[in-house]
């Protein structure tokens, strides 16, 4: 039957060419969930949240409860995206150049901005001109624990134990590998860094006695130096930290030694200053309701909700300190 | 033969032998479904590739810097695989001759060819125009004319299949799918 | 032993979702048992990305369900068509379908049902037993012996495989070097990125599996190689008498015992117990020369063991977080997308992870008996499904479950270049298996074997002093001399054999 042959195949020529025209009329119209960009005021659509992390990890549960205040506030959809890749630096360079309207932000941590840069090649290394910061988010500190057993109490104690210390961090490149780098150093004491693939194996490594100490989110090890399996040693922080108030800065021992990771909300650069006065106005309603403090207190978070400008001043600040620091001490972090 | 005093372990190892051979008995029998094998030329050739992907590691490798043993540099590990690839294919390169596990490519090849441009196609199109279109046109070429279905289910088929995906990402999962509507 | 998470355990599987994930699970895994072409380490690899969007312990469970689900199912292909669905079935074929051919197909569907659930069921105890003792000792698993261990499995893998043992190991190794691409954790060096940002963070584990297990058996298939259709024989009563439960309850009591230890051995522990039960069989029968001929035991045997590996084959995974096999690794992989890392920490941060998996393992094992027996007939119809039909489905949804890992279109093209390299690799008589296990533990081995030598300051002897690496390192020696001690040996059985049939 050539009729039933042919008929079919012009129905067929028929749903291509009217795809074609659904397609050259949606032309840019494609959308994955962030619809907005209309006319009225913003938002009109999804605002898009990029976590440059995969899902789980500190950034991504920030941004998930910082995205959830702000769609609330705005009555607007917010969905999170998970881009992971090269520490951030992969999803950086797709915010940065997205169009700078608002519909496309991201929380971005500065290790990427402070620490990374001296680790890879200029190329590869992000920088914080390319986006507009709108808001600090918190700040998530490290801390150096040992194992019970060790009987170490403090960073003397290992001074005084006169062998080469072996300490594990959390990878290459990070801030706890810089922090505990820093403080051998200055301390005068031996020692070689053993990297590991994240929190959770160098927090492995550490109780089964593998490492001599460790450095890492204090997240990672609170639960373990609650339990009595970890004896923190120090702190990193300017002050000390409210989860673990009776722990000593490293400074308060004698090293000046301050290294944190901080996380703050980010734009493409160039969004209108309406957008980022609405978007600052609903990050700081989410930052005072009680259900995001709570979930700030139980991932052992500290509020840094400061100004774009203290955000950057204490980025510049940090990068040159370690660039510094590093150079002084003749540590490569790439080892 | 058998022996029921004799410890449960030592058993399969002495009887692996036979058994084995029955394995690749069978396996040989299963492959008669297979089309007809390649011949030495394949065989060589495939040891090459795999000896080129060692030569390639090795070169990059070595340009990454060794290091020492007792403090290994980035490139010795990929450095010690690839020197092992290398080793290996040679090795596969002079034995391999008579295998029989390859298989010639026939006319029927064309069809996975055919198959392999329409998902670079969809690839290519869905960041463009979403992935309704390219996932319908797919499906409808594989039903079509890979699978030879009849146009009415080719069609009927396809049109169902992106329906229900769309449901399924789209809406029960909220995945954040390219799409037009 | 403290029993209250176990019991919270079975809390989290009775939960109305998990119960539904769990039969979801072992429906999925039977169905892709017994439809030819996608094996469960495919559909494991293709349902990766949707299991983004379900809760941990629902998408393990699940996943698990597809896992021995699908060594219930790969049975009934044996069985009735002489098809293994899959390698640990293979030497299910010789009795099982000699049976169907004797009109016995009920009988042998059946035994091998109630084995797999002994086999399960007496594995699952032993995990229940076993895990939190090894998780208990695990944290003097260090950088050397995770080394050891994955070499070991490395090893293992290679050797046991069906095909050439050689380009066997040559995939294995083609899987380290892949690891390596991207920055080294260790100085920060980029290896073989080529200055892509993508890959910088090295090439991630979901696409390599989705096309070299799931794409390029799609690609493969295109190639219409199963043109002679075996009529599937008839089932008739799978209820199997007691005779032959008789015979077969020595087989599944050892079977369960070869399964449960084998299966913890990384490497394909399900591969191997079910030629290791059947030899041993074999070797204990009265009338050996029965087996091939429609012994019940020769049914029984592999088919309890295969199910029982792969439930212990989760011990090492949970407790160590060393993947035993590739279907291991996907799991391993599963966990990791929802920021759970598999070690020995699993017990005491993720309880209800830990015990939920292992305790719908139970439901999961009472599921597949209570659907396998009344339900072979339904299944058996299925085996009609045009693969024509299943193909771009099965297609669309790689292609789309790829891209919502991360979001982005590289990982598309990532999974369709991996598939036309496993395609390529089947037609040139390469294994893909081999090559993702490596793969996955290749950057543990590495690092681990660096972590070591900096914990010991730079003496490599160190891993031999160890107790349990250099254990564990006697044993790869052993393995890695087999193939020379093996031909070293007169080779006895196969002059019997010719002397058998001389006579």
């Amino acid at each position: 039957m050539p009729t039933s042959r042919t008929a079919p195949r012009r129905i067929l020529l028929g749903v291509v060419g009217a795809a074609a025209a659904v397609a050259l009329t949606a032309c840019g119209g494609v959308k994955t969930t962030s619809s907005g960009g209309g006319d009225g005021e913003y938002p009109t659509g999804n605002i898009e949240f990029s976590v440059g992390a995969s899902a789980g990890g500190s950034t991504d549960l920030i941004t998930r409860a910082l995205a959830q205040g702000i769609g609330k506030e705005l009555g607007v959809s917010t969905p999170v995206l998970n881009k992971p890749g090269a520490n951030g630096a992969l999803n950086a360079k797709e915010l940065q150049s997205a169009k700078p309207d608002g519909y496309k932000i991201a929380v971005q941590n500065a290790s990427l901005f402070t620490i990374t840069p001296l680790t890879v090649s200029p190329a590869e290394a992000t920088k914080i001109d390319s986006f507009d910061v709108i808001t600090g988010i918190s700040r998530d500190d490290y801390v150096m624990a040992t194992s019970a057993q060790s009987g170490y109490k403090s960073i003397d104690d290992l001074k005084k134990a006169g062998k080469t210390i072996r300490y594990g961090t959390t990878g290459v490149g990070t801030g706890a590998q810089l922090a505990s780098a820093l403080t051998f150093k200055t301390a005068g004491i031996e020692s070689t860094a053993v990297p590991f693939d994240g929190g959770a194996p160098n927090l492995t490594a550490l109780l089964g006695n593998q490492v001599d100490v460790s450095t890492m989110q204090i997240g990672e090890a609170i639960e373990n130096i609650k339990g009595g399996k970890l004896v923190p040693l120090a702190v990193f922080s300017k002050e000390r930290i409210p989860f673990l108030p009776d722990v000593k800065t490293a400074k308060e021992q004698g090293y000046d030694v301050q290294v944190t990771q901080y996380r703050f909300l980010t734009a493409p650069k160039g969004t209108p200053e309406n957008v980022k006065a609405k978007l600052l106005d609903a990050a700081k309603k989410t930052f005072a309701t009680t259900e995001y403090k709570k979930f700030n207190e139980e991932n052992s978070l500290t509020p840094m909700e400061v100004s774009p400008q203290e955000v950057l001043t204490s980025l510049q600040n940090d990068s040159a300190t370690f660039k510094a620091q590093l150079d002084k001490y003749g540590i490569n972090l790439a080892g | 033969m058998s022996d029921p005093t004799q410890p449960p372990g030592a058993a399969p190892e002495q009887a692996g032998l036979d058994l084995q051979e029955e394995t690749e008995r069978l396996q040989a029998e299963l492959e008669e479904a297979r089309p007809p094998h390649a011949g030495p030329i394949s065989q060589i050739a495939a040891a090459v590739v795999a000896l080129a992907v060692g030569v390639f590691g090795a070169v990059g490798s070595y340009a990454l810097g060794l290091g020492r043993l007792t403090q290994p540099g980035p490139g010795l590990w990929p450095f010690a695989i690839s020197v092992v690839i290398i080793v290996l294919s040679a090795v596969l390169v002079v034995t391999g001759r008579g295998l029989q596990d390859t298989e010639r490519f026939s006319r029927s090849s064309l069809l996975t060819a055919a198959g392999l441009v329409t998902l670079v196609g969809l690839a290519a199109l869905l960041p463009v125009i979403g992935f309704e279109i390219p996932s319908l046109l797919l499906m409808f070429i594989w039903l079509r004319w890979l699978g030879k279905e009849s146009w009415r289910s080719s069609i009927v088929i396809s049109i169902g299949a992106v329906a229900a995906f769309y449901v399924l990402f789209v809406l029960l999962l909220q995945i954040p799918l390219p799409r037009l509507i | 032993m403290d029993i209250s998470p176990i019991l919270d355990g079975f809390g989290v599987v009775l939960e109305p979702t998990n119960l539904l994930y769990c039969l979801i699970g072992v429906i999925i895994g039977m169905l892709i048992g017994v439809l030819p072409g996608l094996g469960p380490g495919a559909t494991i690899a293709i349902l990766l990305p949707i299991t983004y969007g379900i809760g941990p312990v629902s998408a393990i469970i699940m996943l698990a369900g597809i896992f021995y689900g699908a060594q219930y199912g790969g049975t009934i292909t044996s069985v009735l068509l002489r098809l293994p669905g899959e390698a640990s079935s293979v030497v299910t074929v010789f009795d099982g379908f000699a049976l169907a051919k004797q009109g016995k197909a009920g009988t042998a569907l059946g035994i091998a049902a109630i084995g797999s659930f002994i086999g399960g069921t007496v594995s699952i105890i032993g995990l229940t037993l076993v895990a939190p003792v090894v998780a208990g000792f695990a944290l003097d698993f260090g950088p050397p012996e995770y080394a050891a261990l994955g070499i070991l499995g490395v090893l293992l893998i290679s050797s046991i495989g069906n095909g050439n043992k050689l380009k066997a190991i040559i995939a294995a190794c083609v899987g380290l070097l892949i690891a390596t691409v991207g920055r080294d954790t260790f100085t920060g060096a980029e290896r073989f990125t080529f200055g892509s940002l993508n890959l910088a963070e090295g090439i991630d584990f979901i696409p390599i599996a989705m096309g070299l297990f799931g794409l390029s058996e799609i690609l493969y298939n295109l190639e219409e190689r199963h043109n002679q259709v075996h009529a599937p024989a008839k089932v008739g009563n799978v209820w199997p008498s007691r005779k032959d439960l008789g015979q077969a309850s020595g087989a599944i009591g050892r079977g369960s015992l070869i399964g449960f230890v084998l299966g913890v051995l990384p490497g394909g522990g399900a591969v191997l117990s079910s030629l290791a039960a059947y030899a041993l069989e074999k070797r204990r029968a009265k009338q050996p020369e029965r087996f091939g001929k429609g012994a019940v035991e020769g049914v029984a045997a592999p088919e309890t063991a295969n199910n029982a590996a792969a439930t212990s084959s989760f011990i090492p995974l949970l407790t160590l977080g060393i993947p035993a096999n590739a279907t291991m690794a996907l799991m391993f992989g599963a966990l990791l997308i929802q920021g759970i890392q598999p070690g020995p920490q699993l017990v005491t941060e993720h309880p209800d992870v830990f015990w939920g998996v292992i305790n719908s393992m139970y439901i999961g094992n009472i599921l597949l008996l209570i659907m396998s027996i009344p339900m072979v007939g339904v299944f058996v119809r299925i085996l009609r499904v045009r693969p024509a039909i299943m193909a771009p489905i099965t297609v669309l949804i790689t292609l789309l479950g790829a891209y919502t890992v991360r979001n982005q279109v590289y990982d598309i093209f990532l999974v369709i270049a991996f598939g036309v390299l496993g395609y390529l690799m089947k037609k040139f008589g390469f294994e893909p298996g081999p090559l993702v296990l490596a793969f996955v533990l290749g950057s543990m081995i590495e690092s681990s074997a660096r972590q070591g030598l900096l914990i010991f300051g730079g003496d490599p002897t160190g891993f031999v002093t160890r107790p349990i690496s250099g254990t564990i390192f006697a044993l790869i020696l052993a393995v890695a001399a087999w193939p020379l001690i093996r031909k070293a040996l007169p080779r006895k059985t196969s002059v019997e054999r010719v002397e058998e049939k001389i006579k």
